[in-house]
Formats: C-alpha cells, sequence, structure tokens
C-alpha cells in the first residue's frame, strides 16, 4: 500500500487569523519626541512632494537639480583639466555665490509651503490637538526647514569636497579633510538658518502661500539692493549692509573658511557680521513667535 | 504571530476606565473669557465612562470646553481634570491620550486620507509601523477602507466626517471629543455616523464626548447629556433622568382670553399641578407618568375649566422629549 500525500493545507488547528481589524494597542508609546519626529518626516515629505501627485514634484526637484549642477560641472572640470592648473576652480566659500538664486529660491518654495498651508488647511488645530503645544510645532517646522535647506546648501559642496578627495584633488591629510568638512558644515548651517528664519517669519505673516513666496523673493534680494542704495547713494553708514540679508551669510561662509572677501560685506569687522546674523535670527524667531502666540486656531 | 480568536467569538470589548475610578473629566465651576467677553461663566460637569452628549445652542461655548479639556486654553477660573491631570499644566500628556475630531471641514485636499490618519496616530505617539496597520484598520472600521488611498480634497463631506472620526480613533484614546460630526451630512449619512458612534462604544468599549446643538441625535446616541447655554450648565444626566423618568405632559388649548388662562393657571397650580400657558395654549406637566395620574390631571384641568366656565378645544398627551427640557431651560 502506498503512503498517503503530504496534506495540501495546513491541519484546522494550526489555523490563523492574520487580519484581527481595529483593535485595542497595549504597546509603547514614542511620546512627544516621536510627535516632533513625525512632524519633521511629515513636513519634509510635504515639500518635496513625497506622496503627492506629479505636480507636486514639479518646483521643488529642478531648484535641487539647479543646487546641484555648479558642483557637477566643477567636478567634472577638475577631472578634465591637467593637474596644478585648477587654480581657476572657485574656492568652497566661493561656491554659495554660484547658487544663491537657488537657494533663496528654495526657501520661498519651503517656508510657505510648511507654515501658510497648516494655516489654511486646518492642519494647524489638528497638531495642536495632539501631543503638539505651539512652541514644539515651530520648533517641529523650523527643524524641517533647516534639513531642507541643507539639501541644497550642504549637498552640492559635500558632494564637491567628496569628488575632489577621490579624484586626489582635495585637502592635504586627514585633519585638514576634517577641518574642511567642518567649514562646510558650519557654512551651511548659516546660510541654511539665516534664509530659513526670514522665509517662516514671512511665512507666518500670511496664509496665502503665494503671497509668502512673492514677499520671500523680494526682500531677500530686496534687501540687497535697498541697502546698496541707501549706503552708495544715500549716504548712510556702511554698517547698514549689514541689513542686507541675501549677502550676509556669504561674507560670513568666507569668514568661517578663513578667505578674503564677501562682497559687498567683506570690509564688516566679523564680529559684526555674526552680531548681524544673530540679530537676524532673535528678529525673526520674536516675529514667528509673535504671529503664533494668540493666533486663534480654527478648530 | 500570537493565538487569535476568531471575530465572530470576540468578547466585547470593556468600557476604558478612569485609572482612579473617577469620571474622565471633571469640571468645578469653570470660567473662560476671550479678553472681556466671558464664554463660560460657572460651568460645572462631569463626563463618565459611555457617551456624552454636550448639548448647547450656537456659540453656547462647546467648542471652548472642548479646547479646554485638550489643554489648548486656559481657564480664568475653577478647575478641570482630564484623566486625573489638569490639562493646561499636562497639555500634551493629556492630548496624547484624547482623540479629537474637530468641527470643521477642510483637511489638506491633496493628502490621502490613509496618510493622514497615519500622520495623526504617529502624533499621538503610535509608532509608525503600527500607525501605517492602525489607520487602515481604522479607515475600514468607518467604511473607507476602499477609499483610503484617495486625496481627501476629492471626498465628499460624508467620507471627509469619516476621515476625522477615523484619525480621532485611529491612536486608541482613552476618550474622543467629536465636535458637530454629523455637521454637513444628509440623512443618510447621518444615520451611518450615528450608528458608526454607537458601535465604537458598544463594540469597541469607547468613551465618547459627543458635542451637538442637535437634540434628537444627541438624545439617540447618549447615554448621559451635560447641556450648556448662557455660560452655565443648565442640565446634567441620563436622558431618562433629564426627561423625568416617566414625565408626561397634558396639552390642552383652551378658549380663554389672557385674564382667564392666568386665572386658570393659579388655580391649576394651587390644585397642585405645574401647569405653563402659552397664549391659548396650556401645558400640565405630570411628573409621574402613569395612567391614574394622567386622569387626575385630566380631572382637575376639568373641574377648573367649569368653575370657571371655559371650553376645551383640543386635547392631547405625549411625552417629555430631551428637546422639551433644553426649551425648559432656555425659557
Amino acid at each position: 500500500m502506498s503512503e498517503r500525500p503530504p496534506p495540501m493545507v495546513e491541519p484546522r488547528d494550526r489555523a490563523r487569523i492574520y487580519d484581527q481589524g481595529f483593535r485595542r494597542y497595549h504597546g509603547t508609546r514614542t511620546g512627544v519626541g516621536g510627535a516632533v519626529r513625525s512632524l519633521v518626516k511629515h513636513s519634509i515629505r510635504q515639500s518635496l512632494g513625497i506622496g503627492r501627485s506629479a505636480r507636486y514634484k514639479l518646483v521643488p526637484l529642478p531648484i535641487i537639480f539647479m543646487a546641484f549642477v555648479p558642483a557637477i560641472g566643477l567636478i567634472a572640470l577638475a577631472a578634465l583639466i591637467p593637474v596644478g592648473t585648477e587654480d581657476f576652480l572657485p574656492t568652497y566659500a566661493e561656491y554659495y555665490a554660484l547658487v544663491v538664486a537657488a537657494l533663496y529660491l528654495f526657501a520661498g518654495l519651503v517656508c510657505p509651503e510648511l507654515l501658510c498651508n497648516d494655516r489654511r488647511t486646518g492642519m494647524l488645530g489638528v497638531y495642536l490637538a495632539s501631543p503638539l503645544d505651539r512652541p514644539r510645532y515651530l520648533l517641529g517646522k523650523a527643524l524641517s526647514v533647516m534639513l531642507l535647506l541643507l539639501v541644497v546648501t550642504l549637498g552640492p559642496p559635500f558632494l564637491t569636497l567628496i569628488a575632489f578627495t577621490l579624484q586626489n584633488e582635495g585637502p592635504d591629510g586627514f585633519g585638514q579633510w576634517i577641518t574642511v568638512f567642518l567649514r562646510i558644515l558650519a557654512s551651511s548651517a548659516v546660510v541654511g538658518a539665516i534664509y530659513g528664519a526670514v522665509g517662516l517669519a514671512i511665512s507666518a505673516s500670511t496664509d496665502r502661500r503665494v503671497v509668502a513666496t512673492a514677499a520671500i523673493l523680494s526682500v531677500i534680494p530686496g534687501s540687497a539692493i535697498v541697502t546698496d542704495i541707501l549706503v552708495n547713494d544715500g549716504g548712510f553708514p556702511p554698517v547698514l549692509r549689514l541689513a542686507n540679508v541675501m549677502f550676509l551669510p556669504r561674507a560670513l561662509v568666507h569668514r568661517i573658511h578663513a578667505e578674503s572677501g564677501g562682497w559687498p560685506l567683506g570690509e564688516n569687522p566679523t564680529w559684526t557680521l555674526w552680531s548681524a546674523f544673530f540679530g537676524w535670527l532673535v528678529l525673526s524667531s520674536g516675529w514667528i513667535w509673535y504671529s503664533y502666540r494668540d493666533l486663534v486656531v480654527r478648530r | 504571530m500570537p493565538d487569535s480568536i476568531p471575530t465572530a467569538e470576540r468578547p466585547r470589548t470593556e468600557a476604558r476606565k478612569h485609572p482612579d475610578g473617577g469620571g474622565l473629566v471633571r469640571a468645578e465651576s469653570l470660567v473662560k473669557r476671550y479678553g472681556s467677553v466671558p464664554v463660560l461663566d460657572d460651568v460645572s460637569f462631569t463626563i463618565n465612562e459611555g457617551i456624552t452628549g454636550l448639548l448647547g445652542a450656537n456659540g453656547a461655548g462647546k467648542t471652548t470646553v472642548l479646547g479646554l479639556i485638550l489643554g489648548l486654553h486656559r481657564p480664568n477660573g475653577g478647575r478641570l481634570d482630564v484623566l486625573g491631570r489638569d490639562p493646561w499644566r499636562a497639555g500634551p500628556e493629556v492630548r496624547a491620550r484624547v482623540g479629537y475630531a474637530p468641527e470643521h471641514h477642510t483637511l489638506p485636499p491633496d493628502l490621502r486620507a490613509a496618510e493622514f490618519v497615519r500622520h495623526v496616530a504617529e502624533l499621538h505617539g503610535i509608532p509608525p509601523e503600527e500607525a501605517k496597520t492602525r489607520s487602515s484598520d481604522a479607515l475600514w472600521l468607518v467604511e473607507l477602507g476602499e477609499e483610503r488611498f484617495r486625496p481627501m480634497g476629492t471626498m465628499s463631506t460624508g467620507q471627509r466626517q469619516r476621515v476625522k472620526l477615523a484619525q480621532a480613533i485611529a491612536h486608541d484614546p482613552e476618550f474622543v471629543l467629536l465636535d458637530e460630526p454629523t455637521d454637513g451630512l444628509d440623512p443618510t449619512q447621518r444615520e451611518v455616523m450615528l450608528e458608526l458612534i454607537r458601535s465604537l462604544h458598544h463594540e469597541f468599549g469607547m468613551n465618547i464626548v459627543l458635542s451637538s446643538h442637535l437634540i434628537d441625535e444627541v438624545e439617540r446616541v447618549c447615554d448621559r447629556v451635560v447641556i450648556i447655554g448662557g455660560g452655565r450648565t443648565m442640565a446634567e444626566g441620563t436622558v431618562a433622568e433629564l426627561r423625568g423618568t416617566a414625565a408626561e405632559t397634558v396639552t390642552a388649548e383652551i378658549d380663554a382670553d389672557p385674564e382667564q388662562m392666568t386665572a386658570l393657571v393659579t388655580a391649576l397650580q394651587t390644585s397642585g399641578l405645574s401647569a405653563r400657558a402659552d397664549g391659548r395654549r396650556l401645558a400640565l406637566l405630570v411628573d409621574e407618568g402613569s395612567d391614574a395620574a394622567v386622569g387626575t390631571a385630566l380631572d382637575l384641568l376639568r373641574d377648573r375649566c367649569i368653575e370657571q366656565n371655559l371650553g376645551v378645544i383640543r386635547l392631547g398627551r405625549r411625552r417629555l422629549t430631551l428637546e422639551d427640557v433644553f426649551l425648559e431651560h432656555l425659557r
């Protein structure tokens, strides 16, 4: 007599229900830290159009690409030209001058997307009914903006550093390499912080995303034009140039990399540049908090 | 995979209990002003397990009460205790354990329902992977399983109301605050929503606070009711307690002028009846709604009408509704 074939299905006593449907949750909870992390993750996805239809990706992705184009060009040039003739390539500090348009365009896109939308769509009410309170909500949004701006402020120069290093044209020795890397990191943080702070402050003043974007794209270059006219033609003291939010971070980047330059603020002492930088941060943060402190939230 | 109980045999979930056995929410003499405008003035109530209706006219301060429960506003006076904590001081801890469905219908139009519910669950402390599963489960529960990947801007008002309900329950809160959950729904959608709310308590043991100005839906769904009006608590208790255990009203239309009506009401009150006149219409409240008690009231009415030579045009009797109680308190 032949052996019985093995059963085609598992015995009934081993059957299991894999989908129990809605039920109680007894696991651990992530607390306020988890709420901030979720807010940051969601904000970044929202800004980059991840999980949204293609039209939401049409603007941010080309801007990011725009910021990387000079870096890719520099890497290609460095690979093609003979060793020893690369002096005409821009320094790390000079790199920011090549991508300044992409930087403030990105700030003009990201900041209104993150703040204005939440007020218009009622998400702010949803957030404030969660463990997030107003300071933590604003902290999460500031972190999101900073991380997003780091994509365009840190990404390209860091890519350049890596590529130059691989092409044997990077800094000499590990210590020097770390120094350059830390300078790139600090420069990126300074540029991201000031554009992010100003962008968020303007976005905190209106519910309309388009208005906020237009205001950011006007105020940042507008500060350069107005201060230039006032100092050059109006006879105002050169210290007024510190209000030039477009070129202030660039001047600071030159100081961080211990390089001369940073027009048109190159003549200002370093301490005045840092004072102006922190002044902008304090002023912007104060305005954001003032706008949100007593904001009536729709519920 | 843990051993599972087949769905059909799953026991009914016990209602969530307050850790110290007290009410979920206790308010004592709450006062809230916006600037110099008083919104709440001496509001006291207790919310226990079950479905509690927060009833009041538009602008009565219901949403303010919900905001105080969530710790979003600081009370100007009185004491509020939510899950054993002061919500103003321990707002994040309290809000992590409370679900909230706001009144407004605007939600991010380009966001998919599943992503929205998942995000809100994560905000309330559910780890990302678990939040993903629970958002799907919650959306299936509110009958939006097939629609869960649709952007919310393409959904009807009824569907958006259900998304709001799903995000309020996905993180398994101790209790849920629903602010006007049937607002903007047609009668069929409204019925579905009320049935969902009922089943959330009866099948999943979820405690619910239903804020509404619609008396009939509060009466149909809620175990207990808190009525707010004029910045004060007007009444509080079970629906039966508020109606009176078996209270009935005898209504009559009398052929009488205002002076005669006043005299008739006085005579009836002297006879021990609770009587009220509105023009030629008369209402007698019979606390004990037995046939005998109603019969006695009718006999007294007949006798007083004969004494004053008044004709009765119409007579009727009806059981008190929550609407009668509400209107009575508004007078």
